[in-house]
């Protein structure tokens, strides 16, 4: 089954997720900062099979900064430069896009188009399949 | 009967009644002009001479001026410069330079004749030295048409004449002295206080467009000139433009925006190339004047740079309409305004500089606040829509196959309604603190308490400080306990055990100022900055709206918010308010009062105010207790023994709920509403002064 590891400090948007996520079948890990998300990895590191972090959360001091998501991203890719991640964003930027993805990141997913998340994540998990 | 020709006593006689009647004319005359003039004129008619005359030392001592002449024909030499060197050439230098009497008594036969075509015939010449005590001063000629007509015993009392005639003359050149020195004194007092007119301007006039003006006209009419002018360098210092100016030639010069090169064939462009003054004692002979149609009558020019720390800023043209119109006082005292309006103009140059930066700051801080809400605000909307957004897709995709397990449902409909509760939240929290503020006199302890007690905080963690000078502050009570309600509970959020507030009177006249302090967690730097921002927050299940709407009411009462705060050392939130004004009120509308009102209130400070002004009426109690005998039945919405609830079903019970007022220190819709339904009378807002007490049954 497919390992999903999710951190969004909003409960109701990481619970909402999570359930969508596990409606098709996905396995889903789950953490509300940084701290936590990087606990999780660290516990999970060889089962998890894609990530999917919010942007905007606590750090790893636990202050909430815009960009916390990317660096939570560049410690787990720095160790499995091979899992795919998705930013999670309701901050519509090209700039913001462009860095996440500049810095690792698979995609940049904006709230609000959450139908097309599902998809999002079975495309990029086939394209890591067929490489 | 002519002079010359008495004889023997009677001569000495007519002599000495003559020098009498001259001195006696002279005496009284301190002015010079007019006491050589006299003199002559006295001297020649008294001893019906044909001429006499006065010559004057000059300063340079070599020679003798022709000052004064009884005859026309001298008065004309004397108006041409005549003089006569000292020396024994003539009879005049030689009386002089020998200091004794000369005679020439057949003028036109011997040497040392006063020879000249233009004074009438000479029969007969005495040059008589002019002395001062021990200075020779000039010489008195006395001119006969008769040959021999002065004889030696006619020097002694010639002599004593003239000795008279020396002194007056020495006196009335002291005197003219000493007025020549008191009319200068007075004019350096007169240019001290202009000069210190203009600095006092300069210190007290920021506007450099106001200062400008000010200075020319007192140049002008303090100086008595004819005209002047500022003019400042362009950005290129290639030109210097006219930017202030005296009188009608000066508004018509600035309106045709006059200018002149710096460098170019003018003082002002000379004076500001070489950073010095320039002066033109007669502008005809300046070769960089600048002939100016406007100002025809110059006859002197003056420009003084405008220099500060060696950088020439303008400079000031003043002109006059005499030539040499400019002594050494009024070149060190202009010299001197005009550093002091470089320096003025230097500090409104700095001024404008430091004004630009701070309004390109202010526009930077202004975008990137407002990039900081509209992010805050796009992430906080996301956030609260995407689970409604998403759970109705799941709903929908679970219905399309038939998944419709009821507790999964149950689940999807609460995060559902959970995401729209938080929306419907943070609406009330924009929309509240917007809405119509009435401020009035308010209890501040009483709010506080009120506040606490709708958000669940135990009055147990609350401690208050308050000075009675700020007791009661002018708000509206129900905004004024919704940022209240924010603030404690921020506090207790974090972590905090004990909430202080405290209350002076702040330093400015008419404010209380009031501080929140918690014994917290306290925020770090990055958080304290961002606080202020609408939609920020690092706490779960949060909007970030409170503090922008504490921040929003203070603003609205006029009155200010600061925050401070550390990592482990707490919270501290600065309110400044108003403090309350209460109208005098000499006959309160008391005696309308129900004569027996049962309150039902804690022990407080608004108890206290209540009793006091209604004692011999009112029975206290704290809790649930009703008398029915009461005409009136008060109850505090916020209640510590017992609550609002209890109270009303106590009330109902005893068929008194009619009778029920509930008096809040904050109206809430639903809480009112709720109230109301119960069956009381009236749901008030609580008074805090007599004003309003009377207020309560009318």
């Amino acid at each position: 089954m497919t390992t999903i590891l999710l951190v969004d400090d909003e409960q109701l948007v990481l619970r909402s997720l999570e359930k969508t996520l596990l409606r098709v079948r996905f396995h889903v890990l789950t953490a509300s900062n940084c701290v936590s998300g990087w606990k999780m990895f660290q516990t999970n590191a060889e089962s998890i099979d894609m990530a999917i972090f919010d942007l905007n959360m606590p750090d790893f001091d636990g202050i909430s900064r815009p960009d916390a998501g990317l660096e939570l991203m560049q410690r787990i890719v720095a160790i499995r430069p091979d899992l795919p991640v998705v930013v999670l964003t309701a901050y519509d930027e090209v700039g913001k896009a462009k860095g996440a993805l500049q810095l690792g990141a698979r995609a940049f997913f904006v709230k609000g188009r959450e139908q097309g998340l599902v998809n999002l994540v079975q495309e990029i998990l086939s394209d890591s399949i067929s490489k | 009967m002519s002079f010359s020709s008495v004889k023997g006593f009677e001569r000495h006689a007519v002599l000495l009644k003559t020098v009498a009647r001259v001195l006696h004319n002279i005496a009284s005359v301190f002015d010079l002009d007019m006491l050589l003039s006299r003199s002559v004129n006295i001297i020649c008619k008294e001893f019906e001479l044909s001429d006499v005359c006065t010559f004057l030392i000059d300063e340079s001592g070599e020679w003798a001026k022709l000052q004064a002449c009884s005859s026309e024909a001298g008065r004309a030499m004397a108006a041409q410069g005549h003089q006569l060197r000292i020396n024994q050439e003539s009879i005049v230098g030689a009386s002089i330079a020998d200091c004794k009497v000369c005679i020439e008594s057949n003028a036109g036969k011997e040497s040392a004749t006063l020879k000249n075509p233009g004074f009438p015939s000479v029969g007969s010449v005495m040059s008589l030295p002019l002395i001062a005590g021990d200075d020779v001063i000039g010489a008195l000629i006395l001119q006969s048409e008769e040959e021999a007509a002065f004889e030696d015993g006619d020097l002694i009392a010639l002599q004593i004449m003239a000795e008279q005639l020396a002194i007056a003359i020495r006196n009335a050149i002291l005197n003219r002295k000493t007025h020549e020195l008191l009319s200068q004194a007075e004019r350096r007092a007169h240019l001290l206080y202009a000069a210190n007119k203009v600095g006092k301007e300069i210190a007290s006039v920021l506007d450099l467009e106001a200062l400008m003006p000010k200075m020319v006209d007192t140049i002008v009419e303090e100086y008595g000139f004819y005209y002047a002018g500022v003019f400042l360098l362009d950005q290129n210092s290639e030109w210097a433009a006219l930017r202030a100016a005296y009188g009608e030639a000066g508004k018509a010069m600035l309106a045709e925006g006059h200018k002149l090169e710096v460098g170019g064939n003018s003082m002002i462009g000379a004076c500001i190339r070489l950073n010095e003054a320039r002066i033109a004692l007669d502008v005809g002979k300046e070769r960089v004047h600048f002939k100016n149609p406007y100002l025809p009558n110059t006859r002197s020019e003056m420009a003084l740079p405008l220099s500060f720390g060696g950088k020439v800023l303008g400079a000031v043209t003043i002109q006059s309409i005499d030539e040499r119109a400019f002594t050494d006082d009024d070149i060190t005292t202009l010299q001197t305004m005009a550093d002091h309006l470089a320096v003025a103009i230097q500090n409104a140059y700095t001024l404008n500089t430091l004004q630009e930066v701070s309004t390109e700051l202010l526009r930077n801080k202004v975008y990137e606040t407002l990039a900081d809400v509209v992010t805050e605000a796009i992430h906080w909307i996301g956030n609260k829509a995407l689970p409604i957004s998403m759970t109705i897709q799941r709903i929908r995709d679970d219905l399309v196959d038939g998944n419709t397990d009821p507790a999964l449902l149950q689940e999807d409909f609460d995060l559902i309604a959970r995401s729209a509760e938080q929306i419907i939240h943070a609406k009330e929290q924009i929309i509240g603190p917007a809405r119509e503020h009435k401020p009035r006199p308010v209890l501040l302890t009483d709010v506080i308490q009120a506040a606490a007690h709708q958000n669940g905080i135990s009055p147990d963690k609350l401690q208050f400080d308050i000075d009675d000078a700020a007791s009661h502050v002018t708000a509206d009570s129900t905004q004024f306990a919704r940022i209240l309600g924010y603030l404690l509970n921020n506090a207790i959020e974090a972590g905090a055990n004990k909430i202080m507030i405290q209350a002076r009177l702040a330093n400015e006249k008419g404010y209380a100022q009031i501080r929140i302090k918690d014994d917290g967690s306290g925020m770090p730097r990055d958080v304290r900055d961002k606080a202020w921002t609408p939609f920020f927050t690092t706490k779960n299940g949060h909007d970030g709206l409170g503090l922008p709407a504490a921040l929003h009411v203070v603003s609205q009462l006029h009155g200010n918010i600061y925050l401070t705060s550390m990592p482990g050392k707490g919270t501290e939130i600065d309110i400044s308010l108003p403090v309350a004004h209460f109208p005098l009120i000499t006959t309160p509308k008391l005696e309308n009062a129900p004569r027996s009102i049962l309150l039902i209130d804690d022990d407080d400070d608004w108890a206290k105010f209540f009793i006091k002004q209604l004692g011999k009426n009112v029975t206290h109690r704290t809790s649930a207790q009703i008398d029915p005998q009461s005409d009136l039945i008060l109850v505090d919405e916020h209640l510590e023994a017992t609550s609002v609830e209890a109270v009303l079903n106590a009330a109902k019970n005893a068929l008194v709920i009619s009778k029920v007022v509930v008096i809040t220190a904050a109206f809430d819709v639903d809480r009112m509403t709720r109230i109301l339904r119960q069956g009381v009378r009236d749901v008030r807002l609580k008074p805090y002064s007599l004003e309003e007490l009377s207020g309560l049954w009318m």
